[in-house]
């Protein structure tokens, strides 16, 4: 691991550096008592998070309640899964029995559609990008960027991949006109490269294009390019920044082979600002960052691509695949190994720049933490390195970080009920799982215990 | 013999990696300098060949891939009486010997996969992921029967009593007629055969007339694998070989694959007792279906479109396990349509060889044509949702159609047609789909796509297919996961690829000993 350090820096002064910069981000975090409301969530996810049973009919509840036609239609999905639990808690029996009344019925569904809904709103800043504004606008005032990401269901047909690309357009021609008129942030408009756009929008190939197939990426990338093409378009003209998701491994290589491909070509060759993603639970990201790396060395593009490294979304999905075809794991197993490469890759990330612009993506505050130490201490500014965070998961790293003069971006998603099931359902397993890094954090493990490296 | 590592399929290529697709091509080209194959008629040592017919290329049908013997009458009989010579050492032979003749022939295949499947991309126009899947399948039946009959030798439990010993034993039957299709050319022939020569029969092969060079490597892997020349003949032909097989004394068990109309006939003509036949002829028979995939309100239409189409229209729907009915709930009937209607116009019609293709041309013209006569009914009858308006010729393409609005007593809703048809039906219940599924002579899968657990229970019990998938496609079933069979009329439950199978080759033979001497237990 040490190989990929400069020379001027070493592992113990880092470890410190480390160590100091967490126990900082540490004393500015809020406590979560201060918000009674935050408060009750956290309730929810840890009696989900000690219960296996309880967190899989609580999830599979969860994603079935867009579909649910009635309030009675939830309230019988409800009982349904938890009737399957060999033992409910107390409050969740006690909600079984009311529901032999039909208007017992109606009351629990409505209850439970809404404690959905109130879950939902945690994440999900708003139904469209008019109704998000004014979150992203307290934000922006508060000190934090953000990136929205539209949620939708699976784009299957064109018509559907039409509708996509169309709100992608409205969202960047919206919150552009708004953005506009929000006050001066020096801290999150500008660094060494240049200045910053306010307006941020992620997008995500597969809802771009019906076409895309695990063993033909071509067909999905030239489909993609012709919706992609008017978007950097439109970014170009407005200046606002166009950062392209990462999705599962299956298509990987048509999503990145679109974006090298697109902006290899003179159109774009001085803007719009694009971002892409690097996910570090994927065991050939390494070899992958080095093809990225390369393009943008030898392409000299400006502003330069800015790559957010994250851990990765589909851990889950990945496995279970792999596992059904008989193919060796494309991902990481063990936590502390994914952890790992995500520290090495900071690092090559941050030595690689000017060519590339680097924002670190997590909610662990040893990942974090590394990655500003590391910054400092190979001699880079705080104002070239860019934090994000989740909406509703990183939310007190978030007011750390601005409280610090650090710049963070927090990735909001905007969509209503049915379209964010998937992205709640997997941001839930994400928070309760055993191993993330809010559980420990939750579950009360000493600060040296959550900055020790993995 | 020491005990063999667990059973694990065999995984199928990786072709999301570009450095596995790069391999494709040359394989191809390899293939393709070998072409047209010779097949023989192969009767232990004894082999002709004649180009009595040959199989040709559906994507390019002037390209012939096989110049094929066919069996003549003396040489079925011959084979016949071949095989049950060669029974008489085979089925002395140990199951961990045989066992180890089939897991080298397995091993021969797994060296020539990408030829294999190459093979098949040629010969059946099945689109590479779908060859190679096929290939895998026919590695696991080798490897899972292996294993399968090893245990099997050991008998079963019985009650014992002192003064008494008792045990239950399986043994082969003798010959077994092994008529195969081409939808599945190396897999379903290499399933029955191998789970034939694993219990220690002897067989004789006639594969379906359009995949013969597939059935003539399944042969040459047995042999190559050490399986002796007389216990596995290959008796290619057009049709009369099968049924001279059905009809012949000599053979006690036939393993067929195919459709109904035949299965039924071999099932009729098997049951006579030719004068000096000294057994009941057994038939197992995997026969058609009309699968319906029921889709409730609460279902995910993400997962659900997609898999039906899948289901559907992969391989030109041109499997026994394809979806051809939809039966969904009124409350999301038109979203569905609407978003089927969508992914179906958006498949890709084409050569079985290029990546991306899902629906390659069916195999042959007769089926071409009786796809375009089942299409023009839909159009007649129904309406017509989404679709394709051009396919490419040369090569037998049909165009992927989904078909909604047909009167209850149409013949796309009963007929299997075998190619890329979808019929779409809306209900007011899952009660009613259930109904209507429970109405259908035959059982062999089906889908449902639904969130709640009560309704999940419900048409478990209900459904009489011998596959059901839940939230799932209802294709690509894996030997050892997917047990694969159907019942009613789509056959007598075999389930291939499940640890009852070996049981339709053997007869049990119960011996008891009465091991008690002047009063004395020895």
């Amino acid at each position: 691991m040490s190989e990929s350090l400069t020379p001027n820096t070493n592992q113990s002064e880092l470890e410190s550096a480390i160590r100091s910069i967490g126990q900082r981000l540490a004393e500015a975090m809020p406590s979560g008592t201060r918000n009674p409301v935050k408060a009750l969530d956290a309730r929810a996810m840890e009696l989900a998070s000690g219960d296996r049973e309880l967190r899989a009919a609580l999830f599979r509840f969860v994603d079935v309640v867009p579909a649910c036609r009635s309030l009675e239609d939830v309230a019988r999905h409800l009982r349904g899964f938890l009737a399957e639990l060999p033992e409910a808690p107390p409050s969740l029996s006690a909600a079984l029995r009311v529901t032999d009344i039909r208007a017992a019925r109606t009351a629990l569904g409505a209850a439970a559609a809404a404690g959905v809904r109130h879950m939902a709103h945690r994440f999900i800043v708003g139904e469209d990008p008019a109704a998000a504004i004014r979150v992203l606008r307290g934000l922006w005032e508060r000190g934090v960027a953000s990136s929205v990401d539209l949620l939708g269901e699976a784009t299957v047909t064109q018509d559907e991949a039409d509708v996509y690309a169309a709100r992608c357009a409205e969202a960047l021609r919206h919150i552009h006109a708004q953005a506009g008129t929000w006050p001066a942030r020096p801290v999150l408009e500008q660094d060494s490269s240049g200045s910053l756009p306010r307006t941020n929008v992620s997008v995500k190939i597969s809802a771009l294009t019906p076409l895309l197939r695990p063993d033909a990426p071509a067909l999905g990338e030239r489909d993609a390019a012709a919706r992609l093409l008017p978007l950097l378009r439109t970014g170009q003209e407005l200046g606002a920044h166009i950062h392209v998701d990462m999705e599962s491994l299956d298509s990987r290589e048509a999503v990145l082979e679109l974006i090298l491909e697109l902006l290899s070509g003179q159109e774009f060759l001085h803007g719009p600002s694009v971002g892409m993603v690097l996910q570090a639970y994927l065991r050939d990201s390494p070899e992958q960052l080095e093809t990225i790396l390369s393009w943008a060395r030898s392409t000299r593009r400006r502003p330069p691509l800015q790559i957010r490294l994250v851990k990765g979304a589909y851990w889950d999905h990945e496995l279970v695949e792999a596992r059904q075809q008989g193919w060796p794991a494309p991902v990481f197993e063990r936590k502390a190994d994914c952890d790992r490469n995500f520290e090495g890759l900071t690092r090559v990330l941050l030595d690689a720049r000017p060519a590339v612009r680097v924002a670190v993506a997590s909610h662990n505050l040893r990942s974090v933490s590394h990655a500003i130490a590391y910054n400092r201490l190979s001699g880079g500014q705080d104002q070239d390195l860019e934090i994000q965070v989740l909406r509703g998961l990183g939310d007190e790293l978030q007011d750390a970080l601005a409280a610090n003069g650090f710049r963070v971006r927090t990735y909001c998603p905007v969509g209503d009920l049915v379209a964010g099931m998937a992205y709640l359902v997997r941001r839930l397993l994400e928070n309760t799982s055993n191993e993330s890094f809010l559980h420990e954090q939750a579950s009360g493990r000493s600060l040296d215990e959550l900055l020790a490296a993995p | 013999m020491t005990n063999l590592p667990p059973f694990v399929n065999e995984p199928v290529l990786e072709l999301r990696r570009s450095a596995v697709r790069s391999r494709l091509a040359g394989a191809l080209q390899a293939l393709d300098s070998q072409l047209p194959f010779t097949v023989p008629v192969m009767i232990a040592g004894h082999q002709r060949t004649d180009p009595d017919f040959v199989s040709t290329d559906p994507g390019h049908p002037d390209s012939v891939v096989a110049q094929v013997a066919a069996a003549r009458e003396a040489e079925v009989d011959e084979a016949v009486r071949t095989a049950a010579r060669g029974v008489q050492s085979w089925s002395r032979v140990s199951a961990a010997e045989r066992a180890q003749a089939l897991l080298r022939a397995a091993a021969w295949l797994r060296e020539r996969r990408l030829d294999l499947a190459a093979l098949e991309v040629r010969e059946c126009a099945k689109p590479w992921p779908e060859a190679d899947a096929d290939v895998c399948e026919a590695i696991d039946f080798l490897e899972y029967y292996a294993r399968g009959a090893v245990e099997l030798e050991g008998g079963r439990p019985l009650i014992q009593i002192p003064g008494e010993r008792n045990d239950l034993r399986y043994f082969p039957r003798g010959v077994t007629a092994v008529i195969s299709p081409w939808n599945f050319p190396l897999a379903i022939p290499c399933g029955m055969t191998s789970a034939a020569l694993a219990t220690g029969n002897s067989v004789v092969l006639k594969p379906a007339e359009q995949s013969p060079a597939c059935a003539l490597r399944l042969v040459q892997a047995l042999r190559a694998g050490g399986v002796p020349e007389a216990v596995v003949s290959l008796v290619p032909g057009e049709g009369g070989a099968g049924s001279q097989l059905v009809r012949h004394p000599g053979v006690q068990t036939i393993a067929f694959t195919g459709s109904q109309a035949v299965g039924v006939e071999i099932m009729r003509s098997a049951a006579e007792v030719a004068p000096g036949q000294l057994h009941i002829k057994r038939v197992i028979a995997e026969l058609g279906g009309k699968n319906c995939v029921i889709v409730d309100s609460d279902a995910d239409l993400d997962d659900a479109v997609p898999g039906i189409v899948a289901s559907a229209f992969n391989y030109a729907g041109q499997k026994c396990s394809a979806a051809a009915r939809v039966l969904v709930h009124e409350a999301v009937a038109d979203r569905l349509l609407e978003r089927l209607g969508g992914a179906t116009s958006l498949l890709v019609v084409g050569q079985a060889a290029d990546l991306g293709t899902e629906v390659p041309p069916v195999i042959e013209r007769s089926a071409q044509e009786l796809v375009q006569r089942y299409v023009a009914l839909g159009h007649q009858q129904g309406t017509i949702v989404g679709g394709i308006a051009d396919v490419p010729t040369p090569g037998w393409f049909c165009a992927p159609t989904v078909v909604t609005d047909l009167p209850a007593d149409s013949s796309l809703l009963r007929d299997e047609i075998f190619g890329p048809v979808l019929a779409v039906e809306s209900v007011r219940s899952i009660e009613e789909a259930c109904d209507i599924v429970d109405g259908l002579p035959v059982a062999l899968t089906g889908g449902l796509y639904a969130r709640d657990p009560a309704t999940i229970r419900y048409v478990r019990e209900r459904s009489p297919v011998g596959n059901l998938y839940i939230n799932r496609g209802t294709t690509g079933a894996k030997v050892g996961r997917q047990p694969f069979g159907g019942n009613r009329l789509s056959g007598n439950g075999t389930k291939a690829g499940g640890p009852d199978y070996l049981l339709h080759f053997v007869e049990p033979r119960a011996v008891t000993e009465n091991t008690v001497r002047h009063g004395l237990v020895v």
